[in-house]
């Protein structure tokens, strides 16, 4: 039996390790506890990540994956716990720290009566970019959106709203960018330009966290992988290290099992 | 332009962009105008007050009942797609949000405001008075008070499950002040007398949206963060 908390320690101590040997720390995040009355979404996860880190979050519904990505972006507090975002501790203030983090969540974030376009601008006037029009053009291109950027949001398809959500969410490009379910509704033709992007990111070495249902998405870019059960990351693990499919025998033995352990 | 200044303007200019496209708020807030104009007009008996006398507290609660039509509805435009998410995570100052968020209303309330004015002039038969400017800035420190209050409340309302109907809890005994040296102004004004003579009610309103847009510039960022 491997108790979760002592692979968490493990992992954490190994990527402690290469920090010091001059990997730059992006996110460190210690004992999270996030609670919604009675019901404990996310439980004590330690978390820490380095410059070029892609880890995937896979869970079963309602294991708080959403609730951690939420509190590593500062969108919602921690009840007990702490962020730090490249060393400077999340404090809800409207810091700097803000510039380096982008989040895809469930929802767009996007105003349906302005086009493609104003949204783009109106976060970019938000987050005080410079060169405004060339990078709103630019991510509008690499959606594949350029076609549709005087479009209303209303008009567009929900592939299309979400690739314009992911254009808004790297728009300044973010150095620690949160994906939450970025491949659900989407037809391939988004998928494949989804794909695109997360490998670019990968490439330019920005650190991901994505939460996923879709294991074959997954794993392909991931470095590393947690599964999240009832809170608690009951397994984590480096992504060289196990294939797909004996993954895929390990994530329904663990979800099976339930949090903290595995056999 | 400081980049300070840049953000609240993208507010302003992405509030009213959106009024302009929608047309939500304020084609509900000059109905409401007009007709409240006409049923007070049919609903007060001249022969036994004289319109002046009446006319200012009318226009004043109509604005304040406009108001919260218009204002009441700010954050919805918001929810829609969590978007008030997305600018909250955004690296804006709170209070930069909050003051391009109370100056796109302003915008709204003062151009119904305005129209209120109207519509009572025309359905009471009144006539401006000497001191047209003056009713002008009464009503316009008026209304920047007012979205002040109501901006902020309307970001609390917006966050609980009986929101519109909360709204006009919260906010109408904080507006009693406004009301009272609002409508004291107004009428005198509309009565002829001299600007002199309200000069101590236009501090007052002066003083009441100050204080309101400190206390709501200050006080946003604890209402919209989880």
């Amino acid at each position: 039996m491997i108790v979760a908390a002592e692979q968490e320690r493990a992992l954490a101590a190994s990527v402690h390790e290469s920090v010091g040997t001059g990997a730059e720390l992006v996110v460190e995040a210690k004992g999270l506890v996030r609670e919604y009355g009675a019901v404990i979404a996310v439980d004590g996860i330690d978390l820490t990540l380095v410059r070029g880190d892609f880890l995937t979050v896979f869970g079963p519904n309602g294991a708080g994956k959403s609730s951690l990505l939420k509190m590593l972006g500062g969108m919602m507090r921690a009840t007990s716990g702490t962020v730090s975002i490249g060393g400077v501790p999340l404090d809800f203030s409207d810091g700097e720290w803000r510039r380096r983090v982008g989040m895809l969540s469930h929802q767009g974030f996007l105003y349906q009566q302005l086009t493609a376009e104003e949204n783009l601008r109106f976060y970019g006037k938000l987050f005080g970019l410079d060169d405004l029009d060339r990078r709103v053009r630019a991510r509008l291109e690499r959606v594949g959106l350029a076609d549709r950027a005087h479009f209303a949001v209303r008009k567009l398809s929900h592939g299309m709203r979400q690739r314009l959500a992911l254009a808004r969410a790297l728009l300044h490009d973010p150095e620690l960018v949160l994906l939450d379910e970025p491949y659900t509704g989407l037809d391939p033709a988004a998928a494949s330009v989804l794909r695109g992007v997360l490998q670019e990111l990968r490439a330019d070495r920005r650190t991901v966290v994505m939460v996923t249902h879709n294991l074959a998405e997954g794993l392909a870019l991931a470095t590393r992988v947690a599964i999240q059960v009832r809170g608690r990351f009951a397994w984590q693990g480096v992504r060289a290290d196990i294939d797909e499919l004996r993954f895929e025998r390990l994530y329904h033995q663990v979800v099976d099992d339930g949090a903290g352990v595995r056999a | 332009m400081s980049l300070y200044l840049r953000q609240v303007g993208v507010v302003v200019w992405k509030d009213l962009l959106l009024e302009l496209r929608t047309r939500e708020r304020i084609a509900a807030m000059a109905a409401f105008a007009v007709l409240s104009g006409v049923l007070f007009s049919f609903a007060t008996d001249r022969s036994v007050v004289r319109a002046q006398d009446i006319a200012a507290g009318l226009i004043w609660m109509t604005i304040v009942f406009d108001g919260l039509l218009g204002i009441g509805r700010t954050f919805h435009i918001e929810a829609e797609d969590a978007a008030m998410q997305g600018v909250l995570m955004s690296p804006a100052p709170k209070d930069a949000i909050f003051l391009g968020k109370a100056i796109s209303n302003f915008a709204l309330l003062y151009a119904v405001a305005l129209l209120v004015l109207g519509v009572f002039m025309l359905f009471f038969g009144l006539e401006i008075g000497s001191s047209p400017g003056a009713v002008l800035l009464a009503l316009g420190l008026g209304s920047l008070g007012f979205v002040a209050l109501g901006t902020l409340f309307a970001a609390v309302s917006s966050g609980t499950r009986m929101g519109e109907t909360v709204l006009p809890i919260l906010v109408f005994p904080l507006l009693v002040p406004m009301v009272i040296y609002g409508a004291g102004a107004t009428g005198r004004l509309l009565a002829g007398r001299p600007v002199a003579e309200v000069a101590g009610n236009l501090k007052m309103l002066a003083a009441f949206a100050l204080v309101a847009l400190a206390a709501g510039a200050g006080l946003f960022r604890f209402v919209v963060e989880d």
